[in-house]
């Protein structure tokens, strides 16, 4: 089984440097094309292997060698293989393999096409990495992993000039790539001073030691570690206020946005939370957790209220990730740890898919992104239409498919707690999710073709990449049948949750009233974008120039808070900081410098080789000295 | 080779004075191999060094005035042996980069180099106190020579500032030393600067205090911390790249060095009490010095004032009082040795190639010189302290060390993550990404076989220490445990008996 964990593990590292050091300067090489998505599926072969001897005989846990060690300190390269972990295996590898196929087709006329496979295999390691580490530094490694390949992927097209912003406040990918890097850092400080607390009251980092160890200490100082842990999560699954690096990230090249900005790596900071149960599931913690989910439910609904109105096609799905990524802390916040697992599995996905989708259409219509200049297009791309509605049904909830169970199922847990605010925003909210999701397929597929006044001239995506992509598009169909295996297999190691009586009896019309509200989202999107003719969508002036449209379309003013109250004084500050250390801190030295020079240089002129003018200077000198006998003598 | 430390100290000032013999053109070819030979003895040293011993080793003891107990007396431990390595191979690799046709006079730069190379090794072998100030006075001379010789336009300035601003702490030093020697001398009886011979001497409180302030003079501006770091911008502002690269990876490492060897056994009463002193200072260091670093227009002086920031890093894991942290800090001396000297290499790099530093200048650097911008990036992910590359192992263990002595100066010194990111980002994206701006740039030619064999082992270092920091950390550990076992051992009052925290301690509370 050892064999497996390090195939599944290095398969993706072998691909990244596979592409980077024998290719990294030629041009396209066809070969990175085909070795890369290959290694990728190896490692996914091996993951689901793994899968089903987890299932089989439980656990693997191995120690490959030590890392650091210092002090009492200890830290292995360690890697545990149980339910949790081989499921996020599982999930990111075959994501990874569509997104890896898929880029040969995305990427196709790109220069920097074996950089691109490079980067992206070292964004799989990274989280397998993260995802496998049987300790809380062997997750930071992936963690920070993560957080680069994040950086040099969103800033992958470097070259790309700084571009003013109007309402979007990233103005180049290589100013989204520094926001992001730099926002997670402030969240990963946190996390830090987590890995600082355990360690100075544990002893070690260790998940089964700690988590052993844990209720044994304070009530306070786990309420401190449950904090800082999840300050990191907030950081890399961007809940508010860390979100606005997600949206940004968007700069990125799409295969990046579907694989790193949807399916896999934000979803780290649930990941956190769900392999920290035992913790967050804690009596003394119960606040803590309870905060989680009520920020979840509200970076659900909030995400999905911004989407509401916005015209960017990657931007909305961006939204929307944020939004489910509240779902699913919402249900982990709960203690539905399995449930949360689920619907981040599920959402993966279907999510990738979307974007995938969204990624043809940008394919097709020349980057570009602006839905108002969209429209009708499923004559020209009636796959990728059916696959983006596919995946838009799923996320809308619509059964039979993948979202209705594991989103379902988060609504029904916070009904089930009694939280009936938190219940309510989240079956609102799954309105606006259908809402939002269709009013993108219907701008870009429907209606009017408003592409032709552009001078567009759309095509669809090769077949192999439509092909590619249909493992997905059936996953985001049939993941949710699987629910009941999914149950079963995860509670080996996952606290069970299970609905009560009072739920159970109520499960139909709560079913039916989320379902009422997905369906009004979806029919309300189709009477008002998909029409053609006299009905067809125009841009309404009068509501453009709304208070709540002009709101919701500059993030709430999120960015310009962050640009005007903290980069803007920093950049001051530190301006002055700089003048100060010249002025004063240096400019001290120098004033004493001066002062010695000056006297020496003033005193000189006793020395100036004249016999009289040294006499004088001894007379002073002696007066002095007899002046000071004096004294002493008086005062002695 | 029982006198392997006294061979390396002695063998580059040997060969730096026969150096004056060679010809002319084949200065650099014997300066590389001089420091190719020192290098291979360090690296002797350190496969016969035996790891399980905490103490000295290699030691030679030769009276030179037995007055007054000076004595030539070496030795080696785990915590100066890498230092000593690190300094060797920076020398070598520095001397392998310098460009004969940029150089004017290359054999007096490789003699003054050889020279330095002497001083620094000396310094961390030094276990007497005259010797050890010998070394430390000596190397500013060749360094002042190169700054001064070699240097930019206000070079004398930055010179004369450099000598006379250390030299000044440096008094205030060997006042501090001399004191101990007669503070031993009045309660033993005899003379001795035996380093060794002072670890015994018991001083009250109060002398502690004021002898800690007087090498708190000499080692804080050499660090240099916070406020006496004004010389440090200048000096590598001024200095050529050979200068700003063995400056900040190793004569700023003599200061944390001094802390470690001299302040922390000679008086553990004091240095427990300076802790809240000396993590304000830090704390300073780090937040302000990279706001400062920030703000520059010049690419090098964003790296000399970030080579300040993490500075500060060290010195908390200096006062960390465990040997996490103690011990992070002696890692974190050798990463940040190898990392600014890299980084101070790359902008050297540059700066030949276009006779400027000033990052308004570049854009799109990365589409022209694409193994340039990715050397860079692998230095830029070590200096921000990324997983798997070495500078993480240091600034971690010393943030986690220090984490017990103060949570709220961990969290504020900890901000380096986020302004270490944000200048060395912004220095990236301003200098490599974006458009070509500059149609001067567009023909700049990528690194080539001299700046790589240069550059590459350092990548290498960096990635297998951040990998695989045992063989290192090891060493520096079992030697970082005794010191600590003697300091708890000496101190006096129960208020840092508490503080330090020594493994035997740690193992009785489990």
């Amino acid at each position: 089984m050892e064999t497996l964990v390090y195939i599944a593990l290095f398969a993706p590292f072998v691909g990244s440097l596979f592409a980077g050091l024998f290719f990294a300067r030629s041009p396209k090489n066809i070969i990175v094309g085909i070795v890369n998505p290959a290694l990728i599926f190896i490692s996914f072969l091996a993951s689901v292997a793994l899968a089903f001897h987890v299932a089989e005989y439980g656990e693997v846990h191995i120690k490959m060698m030590d890392w650091i060690s210092v002090g009492n300190l200890n830290i292995p390269f360690g890697f545990l293989v149980d339910e949790v972990s081989v499921t996020m295996m599982v999930v990111v590898t075959l994501v990874s393999t569509v997104v890896h196929i898929y880029s040969n087709g995305y990427m196709d006329h790109d220069k920097s096409f074996n950089r691109f496979f490079s980067y992206l295999s070292a964004f799989v390691f990274s989280m397998m990495i993260l995802v496998m580490s049987d300790n809380f530094a062997g997750l930071f490694i992936g963690w920070e992993g993560v957080g680069v390949c994040s950086w040099l992927l969103i800033g992958f097209w470097y070259h790309k000039k700084d571009v003013t912003p109007d309402i979007n406040p990233a103005i180049s990918p290589s100013y989204a790539a520094n926001e992001a890097f730099i926002m997670n850092r402030i969240a990963d400080l946190g996390m830090l001073v987590g890995l600082f607390l355990i360690y100075w009251n544990v002893g070690s980092l260790q998940y089964d030691v700690v988590f052993e160890k844990l209720p044994h200490l304070a009530d306070g100082l786990l309420v401190s570690i449950a904090i800082a842990l999840f300050i990191g999560a907030m950081g890399k699954s961007a809940q508010f206020p860390l979100h606005t690096w997600l949206t940004d990230a968007m700069e990125g090249p799409t295969p990046v946005s579907a694989l790193i900005h949807a399916a896999t790596m934000v979803t780290a900071g649930v990941f956190l939370v769900i392999r920290a149960n035992p913790l967050y599931s804690l009596d003394a913690v119960a606040g803590v957790s309870y905060f989680i989910a009520a920020l979840g439910t509200f970076v659900a609904f909030y995400a999905a209220s911004m989407a509401l109105v916005n015209r960017d096609l990657k931007r909305i799905i961006a939204y929307s990730t944020l939004s489910q990524l509240g779902y699913m802390f919402a249900a982990a916040g709960l203690g539905a740890y399995w449930i949360a697992l689920f619907h981040l599995a599920a959402h993966a996905f279907f999510k990738a898919l979307l974007f995938l989708g969204a990624g043809n259409v940008m394919h097709a219509m020349d980057d570009e992104l602006d839905l108002f200049k969209m429209g009708g297009l499923k004559k020209v791309m009636r796959g990728t239409y059916i696959y983006m509605g596919v995946a838009s049904l799923a996320l809308a909830g619509i059964p039979p498919l993948a979202g209705y169970f594991s989103k379902d199922a988060i609504i029904e847990t916070a009904f089930n707690e009694g939280t009936y605010i938190l219940w309510f925003s989240l079956v609102f909210t799954a309105g606006l999710t259908a809402f939002y999701s269709f009013r993108q397929v219907f701008l870009t597929f429907e209606g009017e073709e408003r592409y032709k006044k552009y001078g567009f001239h759309p095509h669809e995506m090769y077949k192999y990449v439509l092909v590619a992509m249909s493992p997905l598009a059936i996953l985001a169909v049939v993941a949710g049948w699987f629910q009941e295996t999914f149950h079963e297999f995860i509670i080996a190691v996952l606290p069970d949750y299970e609905m009560s009586h009072h739920t159970h009896h109520n499960a139909w019309w709560l079913g039916l009233l989320v379902l009422a509200f997905a369906v009004s989202g979806i029919v309300i999107a189709y009477k008002k974008y998909a029409q053609k003719g006299e009905n067809a969508f125009k841009q309404d002036a009068e509501v453009e120039n709304g208070f709540l449209y002009k709101l919701l379309m500059n993030q709430y003013y999120v960015p310009y808070f962050y640009v005007e109250f903290i980069v803007k004084p920093y950049t001051v500050i530190s301006e002055k900081f700089w003048a100060i250390d010249k002025a004063v801190v240096d400019g001290t030295v120098d004033m004493i410098a001066k002062v010695l020079y000056r006297t020496g240089d003033k005193t000189r002129t006793m020395q100036n080789g004249n016999l009289s003018s040294y006499l004088n200077w001894m007379g002073a000198g002696a007066l002095l000295l007899i002046l000071a006998a004096a004294v002493s003598a008086v005062m002695g | 080779m029982e006198h392997i430390l006294s061979i390396l100290i002695f063998f580059p000032l040997l060969a730096g004075i026969l150096g004056f013999v060679v010809d002319k053109n084949s200065a650099k070819a014997y300066g590389i191999s001089v420091a190719a030979v020192e290098f291979l003895l360090s690296l002797w040293l350190w496969a016969s060094f035996d790891t399980t011993n905490a103490g000295m080793q290699f030691g030679e003891f030769i009276p030179l005035i037995s007055q007054f107990g000076i004595s030539y007396n070496v030795g080696v431990d785990g915590i100066s042996l890498f230092i000593v390595i690190m300094s060797a191979l920076m020398t070598l690799l520095g001397i392998i980069l310098l460009d004969e046709s940029k150089i004017a006079n290359m054999k007096n730069m490789i003699v003054s180099l050889l020279f330095l190379e002497m001083t620094m090794v000396g310094v961390f072998l030094s276990l007497d106190a005259i010797i050890f100030y010998l070394f430390w006075e000596l190397s500013l001379v060749p360094m002042l020579y190169i700054i001064g010789a070699w240097g930019g336009p206000t070079r004398v300035y930055a010179a004369v500032k450099f000598f006379l601003y250390t030299f000044a702490g440096s008094l205030v030093m060997l006042v501090g030393l001399l004191t101990i020697a007669y503070l031993y001398h009045l309660e033993a009886g005899v003379w001795t600067f035996n380093l060794l011979d002072w670890y015994q001497l018991d001083l009250s409180v109060g002398l502690q205090f004021w002898l800690f302030l007087a090498l708190f003079a000499g080692f804080a501006i050499k660090v240099p911390m916070f406020p006496f770091h004004t010389w440090l911008p200048h000096a590598h502002g001024q200095a050529p790249t050979i200068g700003s690269v063995i400056l900040a990876a190793v004569l700023l490492k003599m200061g944390t060095y001094g802390f470690v060897r001299f302040s922390l056994p000679l008086f553990p009463d004091a240095s427990v009490q300076m802790i809240p002193f000396i993590l304000t200072l830090s704390v300073i260091m780090v937040i302000y010095t990279a706001m400062v670093a920030f703000a520059q227009k010049d690419m090098k002086q964003v790296i000399a004032y970030s080579s300040v920031s993490h500075m500060g890093i060290i010195m908390i894991g200096v006062f960390a009082m465990n040997a996490e942290g103690l011990g992070g800090s002696i890692f974190l001396m050798l990463s940040h040795g190898i990392v600014s000297g890299a980084l101070f290499m790359l902008v050297g790099v540059i700066y030949e190639r276009t006779g400027t530093k000033i990052m308004s200048e570049f854009g799109g650097l990365a589409s022209i010189m694409p193994v340039y911008a990715t050397v860079f990036g692998i230095m830029l992910m070590a200096s921000v302290g990324l997983p798997l590359t070495i500078g993480f192992v240091g600034e971690f263990l010393v943030l986690l060390g220090f984490y017990e002595v103060s949570p709220l100066g961990t969290v504020l010194a900890g901000t380096t993550i986020i302004i270490g990111s944000i200048y060395m980002l912004t220095l990236f994206k301003r200098s490599f990404f974006g458009p070509v701006t500059n149609e001067k740039n567009r023909n700049l030619k990528d690194l080539n076989a001299r700046e790589l064999t240069a550059l590459l082992p350092l990548v290498a270092i960096v990635v297998w220490l951040g990998v695989y920091p045992k063989p290192v950390l090891g060493p520096i550990d079992t030697s970082v445990k005794k010191l600590l076992v003697d300091m708890e051992y000496k101190a006096r009052t129960p208020e840092a008996k508490e503080t330090i925290i020594s493994l035997q301690r740690a193992k009785e509370e489990k």
